[in-house]
């Protein structure tokens, strides 16, 4: 019985307590994927090859490969450049949307590709480090060991969640973005630029990507395929949210965190990938819809 | 009176062999109603949405003067052609407040408002309902809000396509009702799109007959107010179908 209660305490809460917080990471990835399915009915496959493009970007101009900046700057640097390409794929994109989204949904695995090699050229196939400049502390609040890196990845997913959130809900363009969401003949017989609310979608979502990329890479390593990697998660996520609920990816997130980290743990760590894809199956069979289908009314 | 709108020779295709629309013109005068009148199939919405710009079609239109063919719908609704579409097109997953913001979308904050004022006050029936889902709303009240959303943009022609379909005759009294208060006091042009003559003639001043893509004959409202020119007007250009 005690020893139930200890595994409890020392294993179980810990490993939930991580995954919740890997698990925000996830949502911001499944977020990303989800705005540029909802507005282009595109599944963006590219989303990991650029994002992990970005955090090489930001170690490259940190580390004095392509300049020495400060973080910040080079963040923004980076940003720059990743809104750039999410204009220029949505460019290469949406002629192909009109003659069909499958189409289009394979032109983004080619993007992807095209990122990637970009990455292996620009950078090589080694493996680098990419820190977050927070401050090393750790604490412990009911035996739970809670460290400045988790409380960084939570309120930088709270504040970039929650501001998504409100823009969505309750701003001029949030409409639009979901009335082209659900009826985009009816946006264009509004006189909506369609074309401007998507560019909005695929940036914000490769913003999202980037700073799912730039806090999960501390945690591991960055090459050329660990972000590629990090972003199937999101698109499990993804697909236990429906792939049409903002919300929705955002409980897949924190489900596939912790399930990920009780998996990984209790049976195995080399088999993570294949529970990763049953979880993908059984969801689309128990919840073809999403986990929040039968919630009528939700706004995001 | 000077037209509004001029349509020339426009002919409308969906693919290189169905051709839906052949070779039509008519004209709207401002602050006209005219009708377009023709059993399923016949191209009113073609026409339509050829004039709204959501697809192309061969021939000339002319807006206050100018060309607009081969504009976008977002230009033409700038210029104040709105569409209101056939089967309302209304955004269930928003909510009827935010439905008229998509419709007013470029107009400035402070006109926005007050038009969205001026028609919740013109349809006191969704204005109850203004902060729910339009998911809600009943078939009529889905209709006054396709034309709430339609008037938000300050149209000068507003494109009505089949306003009457699936309402019952009371409601559709009652919309037409209020399209004529709306006509009356902003001077808005209408092309109207209808299958059923007698409602049709409760707001058109004058009727275009439209079979097979073709115009077949036009009659000005007055001249089918006499019970056997109506008649003669139903059996001619529409059918028995189309004779209640
Ligand atoms: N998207 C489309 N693709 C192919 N044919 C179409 C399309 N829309 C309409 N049509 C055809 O064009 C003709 C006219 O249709 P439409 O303009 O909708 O008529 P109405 O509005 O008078 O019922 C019909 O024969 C219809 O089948
Ligand atoms: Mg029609």
């Amino acid at each position: 019985m005690n020893a139930v209660l200890d595994s409890l305490a020392f294993d179980l809460f810990p490993l939930v307590w991580s995954g919740i917080v890997t698990g925000c990471l996830y949502a911001l990835g499944a977020l990303g994927l989800v705005m540029i399915f909802k507005c282009s009915r595109v599944v963006n496959f590219s989303h990991g090859n650029v994002a992990g493009f970005a955090a090489f970007l930001v170690y490259g101009f940190t580390s004095g490969l392509l300049l020495a900046v400060s973080w910040g700057v080079a963040v923004l640097l980076a940003a720059v450049f990743i809104v750039a390409i999410a204009f220029l794929t949505y460019a290469l994109i949406s002629p192909l949307i009109q003659t069909s989204d499958l189409t289009a949904t394979i032109a983004t695995l080619g993007v992807g590709l095209i990122v990637q090699g970009a990455t292996l050229l620009l950078f090589g196939a080694d493996i680098v480090s990419l820190d977050l400049p927070v401050p090393r502390f750790a604490t412990s609040v009911l035996g739970l060991r809670i460290t400045g890196y988790d409380l960084t990845v939570l309120s930088v997913a709270v504040v970039t969640i929650g501001a998504l959130f409100l823009v969505i809900d309750f701003t001029k363009l949030g409409i639009a973005f979901r009335a082209i969401s659900s009826n985009a003949f009816a946006a264009e017989v509004c006189g909506l630029n369609l074309a401007r609310v998507q560019v909005f979608a695929w940036s914000v979502a490769a913003g999202l990507g980037v700073i799912g990329a730039l806090l999960i890479v501390p945690t591991t390593f960055l090459s050329a395929t660990t972000v590629a990697a990090f972003m199937l998660q999101a698109f499990a996520a993804a697909v236990i949210g429906g792939f049409a609920s903002l919300p929705g990816s955002l409980i897949g997130g924190i489900l596939i965190g912790i399930l990920m980290n009780l998996f990984t743990f209790y049976v195995s760590p080399e088999y993570a990938s294949t529970f990763l894809l049953v979880v993908i199956l059984a969801a689309l069979n128990v919840f073809p819809n999403g986990i929040l289908a039968p919630v009528r009314g939700s706004r995001v | 009176m000077t037209d509004l709108l001029r349509i020339d020779h426009l002919s409308v295709f969906y693919g290189a062999a169905a051709q839906a629309v052949e070779d039509v013109s008519f004209s709207v005068p401002g602050n006209a109603v005219v009708a377009l009148l023709g059993a399923n199939g016949a191209g009113k919405s073609s026409i339509m949405k050829a004039v709204a710009g959501l697809i192309p079609g061969r021939g000339a239109i002319t807006f206050d003067g100018a060309r607009i063919d081969g504009t976008t719908t977002r230009a033409r609704v700038a210029r104040g052609i709105v569409y209101v579409p056939e089967g309302r097109a209304v955004v269930g997953d928003l909510t009827v407040r935010e439905n008229l913001v998509l419709g007013g979308y470029t107009v400035p904050g402070p006109a926005r408002r007050s038009r969205m004022e001026m028609v919740l006050d013109l349809f006191p029936e969704i204005a109850g309902k203004a902060n729910g889902g339009a998911w809600r709303l009943s078939g009529g009240e889905q209709q006054m809000l396709a034309i709430g959303r339609g008037l938000m943009a300050g149209p000068r022609l507003l494109l009505l396509d089949e306003p009457s379909l699936g309402l019952a005759p009371l409601l559709v009294r009652r919309v037409f009702d209020r399209l004529a208060t709306i006509r009356a006091e902003s001077g808005l042009a209408i092309l109207l799109v209808e299958q059923n003559l007698a409602m049709t003639m409760r707001l058109a001043d004058e009727i275009h007959f439209l079979r097979g893509g073709r115009l077949i004959g036009h009659k000005r409202t007055d001249e089918l107010r006499d019970g056997a020119a109506r008649q003669h007007a139903v059996d001619t250009f529409l059918g028995a179908a189309a004779a209640e």
